[in-house]
C-alpha cells in the first residue's frame, strides 16, 4: 500500500494529477463515515469507486463536491486546492456530478435542464434578458445549439421539449449526465449511473461513458455496483469498506484481491 | 418596580393565552404538517358560545365553558373532515388556502349571526384578585386563572401524550405517517383527535381571552391567532414546550413594549424579536434541525 | 426551436387578452354603459393584477411562500405619496406620476433587498411567517411615524406631529395613523393598463431568460442547482427584489388613486397579502396568465355579489373552499380524469367500430 502512494506522488510531479485526495475524514456525531480516505486520479482516466452498501462512497462524493465540509484532509483538483469550498465554487473549479437519487429540474424541459448547466458559459445580463437585446438572441441561439449537441450524445435530442419529469428512469439518468457535462467540468462524478437500467441499457451507457471521456477529453470518477460495468470500463479502482480505503490499483488486480472478495461476499 | 411587576404578570397572563392557542397550532402542524389559519377563528367561536350561553341564556359560567369546549371540538373535527381531509395528499399551499377560506367562512358566518357591532363580554371568571407586596401590586382573578389554566393544560397534555396510547400514536404519526400506518395506527383518527384537542384548547383560550379583554367581534380571534402562530414558530413549531416558551415570551415582550416603548409599535417589536430569533435559530428555539439527504 | 415559438405564442395571448379587456372597458366607459361602481374598480383591477403577477414571481417561479406582499405595496404607496405631497403643484402631473413610479419602485426594491437578506436564509413555512412578520412591521411602523417638510428639508418623528419642529411654512406629510392627505388623484385606467403591460413584459421575459431558468432550476432542486454552479442566494434575491419593486409600482398606483392614504389592516395588513396569494393559487401557481385572470375575476366578484349583501363574503369563502377542493383534492382530480377518459375512450371505441 505504502509503495503505491509513493508511486502516485511521483506521478503527480511528472504528469500532474486531475484529482489528488489525501487524508480525508468526516464524522457525523460519533460515527466516522469516512476516515483517512485517499485517491489519485490521473488526467483522462476512467476511475471507479466501489464498495459494499453503506461503505461511504456517496459521502466521498459529497465531500468532493462541497456538500459536506471535511474534518481533515485535502482535495486538489488539477493542482488547485478546493478543500472546504462551497459546492458552487467547486463546480466553477471544474467538478460536476450526478446523484444516486436523480435530481433533475423536473418542471423544466429536457432542453432547459441542459441549458441551466450551460449557465456560466453563455452570459448575458438581466437587463439584456428582459429587454431582449441582440445579445440575448445571439446567446440563446448559441445555447440551444450547444445543448442540442450534448443531448444528441445521449440520444435525447428528440425529447428536448419534454418535461424532464416525464422521461423514463433510464433516460433521466442520462439527462443528469448531460446536464453535468454542460458545465464543462474537468472531472465528472457519476453516482451509480447504471442503477435501475436493464443489461442492454447498461451496455449502451458504457459506450456513452467511454465516448464522453474520449470526445470531451474528460476525467471520470464513478460509483457503481454493476461489476460488469466496472470491469468493463474502469481503468483504476479504489475499494471502500467501512469508510476506509481497502485497496486501490488497476481494475483487474483489485477485483482479484482476496480482501476485496471477502468484503463483498463476507467470510 | 411595582408597576413593572404588574406589567410583567399581565404579560405572562397574555402569554399564557398565546401559549394555549399556540399548542393547538403546534400539535396540528406536527401531525398534519399544515398551517391551520382558521385556528384563531375557533377562538372567536368559543367566545361567542360563552356569550350566548351565559349572557343571553343566563346559564352559569361553568356550563358556558363546557358548551364552548363542546362546540369548538365538534367544529374543529368537522372542519378537518370536510375541508382538510380530502387534501391530505395535496400540496401544502392548497391546504393553506383552504384554511384561509375556512377562516373567512367562520368570520363572515359570525358577522351574519351576531352583527357587525362588538359585544361586551361579561367575564365568566369570578375569582377574587390577589394583592402582593402590601397592596402595591394587584393581580386580577382573570390573570391568576389564566396563568394557572395554562400550567394545568400543559401538564395534562404532556401526560396525555406520554402516557396514553392515543398520545403515543400522535407522536408516531408526527414522526412518519407512512410508518405509523404500517404499524397499524389509524392515521385519520389520530389527526381527528389532534384537531379535537387543539380546538378544545382554542375554546378555553377564547374564554380566557374574552374574560381579560372583554370585547367580542367576528375578528376577535384573528390577531391573537396570528400572534400565537408566531409564538409557536418562535418556540419551534411542532414542539410543545416550545409553544409554552414562545407564547409566554411573546406575551411578556408585547406587554412590556406597550408599557415602556410605544403601544403603537408593540406588534412591530414582537415580530422583530421573532425575526431575530429565527435568524439565530432558523427552526425556532426548540425546533428540530432538519438536513436534506443528498 | 419549436419551444421558443410556443412560449412566444403563449405570451402573445396574454398580452392580447389584457389589450382586449382594455378596449372593451374603454368602449363601455365611452358609450356610458359602465356603472360608476365598476368605473371605480378599473384602477384597482390594474394594481391587483400587478400584485398577483409579481407575487407569482416569488411563489410560483421562485417557489418561496411569501405572506408579506402587501407590505411592499405599502412602501411603494407611502414613498410615492411623500414625493407627491412634496412636489405638489410644482411639476406637471404626468411628470409627477412618472417620477413617483420610479421612486416607488426604487425605494421598494431597496427594502426588498434589505428584507430579503434575512428572509431568504430561511426555508418553507419559516420563510412564510417571517415575510408575514415583515409585512406587519411595515404597516405598524408607517402608522407610528410622523414626517414633515419645510425649507430645511424632511423632518421625522416617532412621537407626534408637534415634535417634528417644523417652521411656519412647513407642511406635515405623514400624520401618524391619520396617514397622508391631499394627494393628487392622477392614476387613470390607461396608466394602470400600461403598468400591467410593463409588469407582464418584465416578468414574462425574465421567466424566459437565462436568469429565469436559473430561478426555476433552483426552485425545482436546490442541491442539483448548486452542483451545476447556480448561485442560490443571487437568484432567489433577484426574484424577490423584482417582485417587491413591482409590488411597489402597484402601491404607487394605489396611492395615486386616493386623496387620503392610510395604512390599515385591510389595505396593507396580512389579510391583503393573503388575498393576493389567493389570486395566485387560484390562477395556478407559476401560471402568469392565470394570475391575471384570477385577480381580475376575484376583484370583480365581490362587487358583482353585492346583491347578496351580508352573505357575499360568506359565499366568497364557500366558493374558495369548494374551488380548492375541486382543484387540488386527489380524489377530485382522479374523478375529473375518469370522466374525461370515459368521454374520450367512448368516442375512440365508436371510431374503431366505424373503421371495421
Amino acid at each position: 500500500m505504502e509503495e503505491k502512494i509513493i508511486k502516485a506522488a511521483d506521478v503527480r510531479q511528472e504528469k500532474g494529477l486531475m484529482l489528488n485526495v489525501e487524508n480525508l475524514s468526516i464524522s457525523f456525531g460519533g460515527l466516522k463515515a469516512v476516515e483517512n480516505f485517499h485517491m489519485q486520479i490521473k488526467k483522462h482516466e476512467l476511475y471507479g469507486l466501489i464498495g459494499p452498501n453503506g461503505a461511504g462512497k456517496t459521502t466521498v462524493f459529497n465531500l468532493l463536491t462541497g456538500v459536506y465540509k471535511p474534518d481533515t484532509g485535502s482535495i486538489l483538483l488539477d493542482g488547485e486546492n478546493i478543500t472546504g469550498k462551497h459546492t458552487i465554487d467547486i463546480n466553477h473549479a471544474g467538478i460536476a456530478r450526478t446523484f444516486q437519487n436523480i435530481r433533475l429540474f423536473g418542471n423544466l424541459s429536457v432542453l432547459d435542464n441542459v441549458k441551466a448547466g450551460l449557465h456560466a458559459h453563455y452570459v448575458y445580463g438581466t437587463v439584456s434578458g428582459i429587454f431582449r437585446t441582440p445579445k440575448f438572441y445571439k446567446m440563446e441561439r448559441a445555447m440551444n445549439e450547444k445543448a442540442m449537441e450534448i443531448l444528441k450524445v445521449f440520444d435525447l435530442d428528440e425529447a428536448a421539449s419534454y418535461k424532464a419529469s416525464q422521461l423514463p428512469y433510464g433516460r433521466q439518468r442520462k439527462l443528469e449526465i448531460a446536464r453535468a457535462l454542460a458545465t464543462e467540468p474537468k472531472l465528472l462524478l457519476l453516482d451509480e449511473p447504471a442503477a435501475g437500467m436493464n443489461p442492454q441499457e447498461t451496455q449502451e451507457l458504457m459506450d456513452t461513458i467511454r465516448f464522453v471521456r474520449d470526445s470531451f477529453d474528460m476525467t471520470i470518477l464513478l460509483i457503481e455496483h454493476d461489476m460488469k460495468l466496472v470491469s468493463g470500463i474502469c481503468e483504476e479502482l479504489t475499494v471502500l469498506n467501512f469508510g476506509q480505503v481497502l485497496c486501490s490499483g488497476a481494475t483487474k488486480e483489485v477485483l482479484n484481491n482476496p480482501e476485496v472478495i471477502k468484503a463483498y461476499l463476507g467470510d | 418596580m411595582s408597576s413593572f411587576l404588574t406589567y410583567l404578570i399581565n404579560g405572562i397572563s397574555l402569554g399564557s393565552v398565546y401559549a394555549i392557542i399556540a399548542l393547538g397550532y403546534t400539535m396540528v402542524y406536527g401531525i398534519a404538517k399544515m398551517l391551520n389559519f382558521a385556528h384563531g377563528d375557533v377562538i372567536m367561536v368559543g367566545g361567542y358560545t360563552v356569550f350566548v350561553v351565559c349572557s343571553t341564556m343566563g346559564m352559569p359560567p361553568l356550563v358556558g365553558i363546557l358548551a364552548a369546549v363542546i362546540v369548538c371540538t365538534v367544529l374543529g373535527v368537522t372542519i378537518e373532515r370536510i375541508a382538510y381531509k380530502p387534501l391530505r395528499e395535496a400540496s401544502s399551499l392548497s391546504v393553506l388556502i383552504t384554511a384561509i377560506g375556512v377562516s373567512y367562512f367562520l368570520q363572515n358566518a359570525a358577522l351574519i349571526i351576531f352583527g357587525a357591532d362588538t359585544k361586551s363580554f361579561q367575564s365568566v371568571i369570578h375569582v377574587p384578585s390577589l394583592s402582593l407586596m402590601g397592596g402595591q401590586v394587584t393581580v386580577s382573578g382573570e390573570t391568576l386563572v389564566t396563568i394557572l389554566s395554562c400550567a394545568v393544560i400543559l401538564l395534562a397534555l404532556t401526560t396525555f401524550i406520554n402516557r396514553t396510547k392515543t398520545g403515543q400514536a400522535m407522536l408516531a404519526v408526527s414522526e412518519d405517517k407512512g410508518a405509523a400506518t404500517l404499524m397499524g395506527i389509524n392515521v385519520n383518527r389520530t389527526i381527528a383527535v389532534t384537531f379535537a384537542i387543539g380546538s378544545a384548547l382554542a375554546a378555553i383560550a377564547g374564554v380566557l381571552l374574552c374574560s381579560s379583554y372583554p370585547v367580542l367581534s367576528s375578528t376577535t380571534g384573528a390577531m391573537p391567532g396570528i400572534k400565537a402562530f408566531t409564538a409557536a414558530v418562535f418556540g419551534g413549531i411542532g414542539s410543545i414546550p416550545g409553544a409554552l416558551i414562545g407564547g409566554i415570551a411573546m406575551g411578556v415582550i408585547e406587554n412590556l413594549s406597550k408599557a415602556y416603548i410605544s403601544s403603537q409599535l408593540s406588534d412591530a417589536i414582537v415580530f422583530s424579536v421573532l425575526i431575530i430569533v429565527l435568524l439565530v435559530r432558523p427552526t425556532g428555539l426548540l425546533g428540530k434541525q432538519i438536513q436534506e439527504k443528498v | 426551436m419549436k419551444i421558443k415559438n410556443k412560449t412566444f405564442r403563449q405570451n402573445a395571448i396574454t398580452y392580447a387578452m389584457v389589450l382586449l379587456f382594455y378596449l372593451i372597458c374603454q368602449g363601455l366607459i365611452m358609450s356610458g354603459n359602465m356603472s360608476s361602481l365598476m368605473k371605480g374598480l378599473m384602477v384597482p383591477i390594474c394594481y391587483y393584477v400587478i400584485l398577483a403577477v409579481s407575487l407569482n414571481l416569488v411563489v410560483g417561479i421562485s417557489g418561496e411562500l411569501s405572506l408579506g406582499h402587501a407590505g411592499f405595496m405599502c412602501i411603494g404607496a407611502y414613498s410615492s405619496a411623500i414625493f407627491a405631497v412634496c412636489v405638489d403643484g410644482k411639476i406637471p402631473e404626468m411628470a409627477e406620476l412618472l417620477l413617483a413610479l420610479v421612486i416607488g419602485a426604487a425605494v421598494t426594491a431597496v427594502f426588498g433587498f434589505l428584507i430579503g437578506i434575512p428572509v431568504l436564509r430561511l426555508r418553507g413555512d419559516y420563510l412564510a411567517i417571517v415575510t408575514l412578520a415583515f409585512g406587519e412591521i411595515i404597516k405598524n411602523v408607517v402608522n407610528a411615524v410622523y414626517v414633515g417638510v419645510d425649507e430645511n428639508g424632511l423632518h421625522f418623528s416617532m412621537k407626534d406631529s408637534l415634535s417634528l419642529g417644523l417652521s411656519e411654512n412647513g407642511i406635515e406629510i405623514i400624520n401618524g395613523a391619520q396617514g397622508i392627505s391631499g394627494l393628487p388623484r392622477t392614476a387613470t385606467f390607461t396608466t394602470g393598463i400600461i403598468l400591467v403591460f410593463i409588469t407582464l413584459f418584465i416578468v414574462l421575459n425574465l421567466v424566459n431568460s437565462r436568469q429565469g431558468r436559473a430561478i426555476m432550476a433552483i426552485r425545482d432542486n436546490r442541491i442539483a442547482a448548486e452542483s451545476i454552479g447556480l448561485s442560490v442566494s443571487k437568484y432567489k434575491m433577484m426574484a424577490f427584489v423584482i417582485s417587491a419593486a413591482l409590488a411597489g409600482v402597484a402601491g404607487v398606483l394605489y396611492s395615486h388613486n386616493l386623496s387620503t392614504l392610510q395604512a390599515t389592516s385591510k389595505n396593507f395588513g396580512y389579510n391583503q397579502s393573503i388575498m393576493i396569494l389567493v389570486f395566485v393559487v387560484l390562477g395556478g401557481i407559476g401560471n402568469i396568465r392565470g394570475s391575471v385572470i384570477a385577480a381580475f375575476i376575484l376583484t370583480i366578484l365581490p362587487e358583482k355579489l353585492r346583491f347578496l349583501s351580508d352573505y357575499r363574503m360568506l359565499i366568497y369563502a364557500i366558493v374558495l373552499i369548494t374551488m380548492m377542493l375541486f382543484n387540488s383534492a386527489p380524489k377530485a382530480i382522479a374523478w375529473r380524469k375518469s370522466i374525461k377518459e370515459r368521454f374520450f375512450s367512448g368516442k375512440k371505441a365508436e371510431a374503431g367500430k366505424e373503421a371495421q
